[in-house]
């Protein structure tokens, strides 16, 4: 029961992360997620601090406006500063993941929060914390349960918000001159990494979470053409390396979170070398092109 | 020769742009007439492309105001149309032609709504008619320039706007698709609708364009073609710089001798 509920976490994780990773790394943002995954470390710990709860919602809360706090950094250091994006970026997060940190250690005796979990997480510990009700019935593990919601939120705000997303990635201005709100659509995209994040730090930790956004992605973008196909494939790459990274782990004896994102690794050295689009073993032959009368087709402009 | 029209489609006052306090736009106060097709020329680094973002809007504006069919741009999104410079986009994006194409009507669809048959028949339409129907499911990684040229105008067909911005739709295509784009303006033109071109070879201009905006960070002239395409203003443009100033002789030439086939 333990490795299912292990297993589960580890996907469930993999599917918020492999699908918001997949937007990331078409906008080229892919550090942005590294660096929200960091920064909401003091979020947490300030909601921590003024509930005196580890309860998920106001730690999500927190987290989430680090995270939409650390985007706005990020964008007033490069625009108004004029500092390159990656070093503003790299400022940004080690700056207030220091915060974070120092808070803890200050705070150390009220928080029950531990630094190394926060960074490496410990999935093994995950059947442990159960929800039981007052009846005593188990529900299983907390931390699922707040993933599915996430995971089920995160799926929601992709399917609703397909076109738009799709369309501010690929063309920002375009998307702005008909009408589609583009800083709309990124702040609420960074808000959802923000939560993906939080949700799912203290299982897996925070260097997990930014194999999972970028790993599959990456993959899945060397596999296919197809915007849509991406997105299936990198959940998938996602989930099969939670699976294989948990029995990897078992049989090494050693780190789950560790063995998942070194298989997340080993997918993408795969897909590198033998993906029929880009690999480059086995690349596809050009296709050629379509062979259409060019000036037939002035012929038949507008009707 | 600043020339300026009643009932004008785009209204520009006393507009002033400017990146990190260094001004690139300078007091621009123009009115464009409907129903035209317009070319806005001048050298490089003169703003032309930084002109038709501001009056779309996507650029924070010093001062000034731009009015399209003399409502806020806000209030007319609908009916507006962009095609951006080709290589402000990542033509590596995991998409379709048909994909890109269909994204022409997102605007209208509004929130939460998916492209329904009637808007999956409009891109393919918009296809037709720039003469890429054939490669509809191809990826866009695999078109040459002129063909991205053309998806992007497909998708500004799709749309079925009443006014175009396109910023240098004309830079880096084969002549097949030049001669394509232009027929098709002329249509566009033809139905009522205004199209306003950041261009940026004086040759072509005169016999392309029927208004003609010059601009060097200033507004230099704004008017129909045969005014506004003068030697003199064109000195004043491009700043009476020599090889300019050749192939402002070469252009003064070729309307005397009206030839179609140069074209570098």
């Amino acid at each position: 029961m333990n490795a299912f509920w292990i297993i589960l976490t580890g996907s469930l994780v993999a599917t918020c992360c492999s699908l918001l990773g997949c937007y990331l790394i078409l906008r080229r943002m892919a550090m942005v997620g590294d660096a929200i995954s960091h920064a909401v470390l003091p979020g947490i710990v300030i909601a921590f601090l003024l509930t005196g709860s580890r309860d998920t919602v106001p730690m999500l809360i927190g987290a989430g406006l680090l995270g939409v706090l650390t985007t706005l950094l990020i964008e007033f250091f490069h625009r108004y500063a004029r500092v390159q994006a990656d070093a503003s970026i790299g400022v940004t997060f080690t700056w207030l993941f220091a915060i974070g940190i120092i808070l803890l250690s200050v705070f150390a005796g009220q928080v029950d929060l531990d630094q190394d979990c926060v960074l490496y997480g410990e999935i093994a510990y995950v059947p442990l914390d159960l929800w039981i009700t007052e009846s005593g019935l188990s529900f299983g593990p907390r931390t699922v349960w707040t993933l599915g919601v996430v995971a089920l939120l995160i799926l929601l705000f992709i399917v609703l918000g397909y076109k738009e997303l799709f369309l501010t990635a690929f063309d920002p201005a375009y998307a702005a001159a008909i009408g589609i709100s583009t800083s709309a659509w990124y702040y609420a995209l960074m808000t959802a990494v923000s939560l993906t994040t939080v949700a799912s730090f203290e299982s897996v930790g925070a260097i997990l979470v930014v194999a999972l956004l970028v790993g599959p992605p990456a993959t899945a973008y060397l596999l296919t053409d197809n915007f849509k196909t991406m997105l299936v494939l990198s959940v998938l790459a996602g989930i099969l390396a939670s699976f294989a990274g948990y029995y990897l782990a078992v049989w090494m004896d050693g780190s789950i979170a560790g063995a998942i994102a070194t298989f997340i690794g080993f997918e993408f050295l795969l897909a590198f070398l033998f993906s029929p689009a880009r690999g480059i073993l086995l690349r596809r032959r050009q296709v050629q092109p379509v062979n259409i009368n060019q000036s037939d087709s002035v012929g038949k402009v507008l009707s | 020769m600043i020339l300026q029209v009643e009932n004008p489609v785009v209204e520009v006052h006393d507009l002033t742009v400017s990146y990190d306090r260094k001004p690139v736009l300078w007091g621009i106060d123009l009115t464009l007439p409907a129903g035209s097709l317009v070319g806005v020329i001048g050298p490089n680094g003169a703003g032309k492309s930084t002109l038709v973002k501001a009056m779309m809007d996507l650029l924070p504006t010093g001062s000034g105001y731009v009015r399209i069919f003399g409502q806020p741009i806000n209030e007319v999104r609908k009916r507006i149309s962009y095609v951006p410079q080709r290589e402000s986009v990542d033509w590596d994006f995991p998409a379709s032609v048909f994909d890109v194409v269909l994204m022409g009507r997102y605007g209208k669809l509004g929130l939460f709504s998916r492209p329904r048959k009637a808007d999956k028949d409009a891109a393919m339409e918009a296809l037709e008619k720039v003469g890429m129907e054939s490669f509809a499911k191809r990826q866009i990684s695999q078109l040459s320039g002129g063909q991205q040229q053309r998806v992007f105008l497909a998708r500004a067909l799709a749309q079925n706007a009443d006014i175009y911005f396109m910023d240098e739709p004309f830079a880096g295509v084969d002549i097949a698709t030049e001669t394509a784009i232009i027929e098709l303006l002329r249509i566009m033109r033809e139905q009522g609708k205004t199209v306003i071109v950041v261009h940026h070879d004086l040759q072509s201009a005169a016999e392309y364009f029927d208004w003609v905006v010059l601009l060097n960070m200033r507004l230099v002239a704004s008017g129909p073609t045969e005014l506004a395409l003068t030697q003199e203003l064109l000195e004043q443009t491009y700043g009476g710089k020599l090889t300019v100033l050749s192939k402002v002789g070469d252009l003064l030439r070729k309307q005397e001798f009206p030839s179609r086939e140069v074209k570098s």
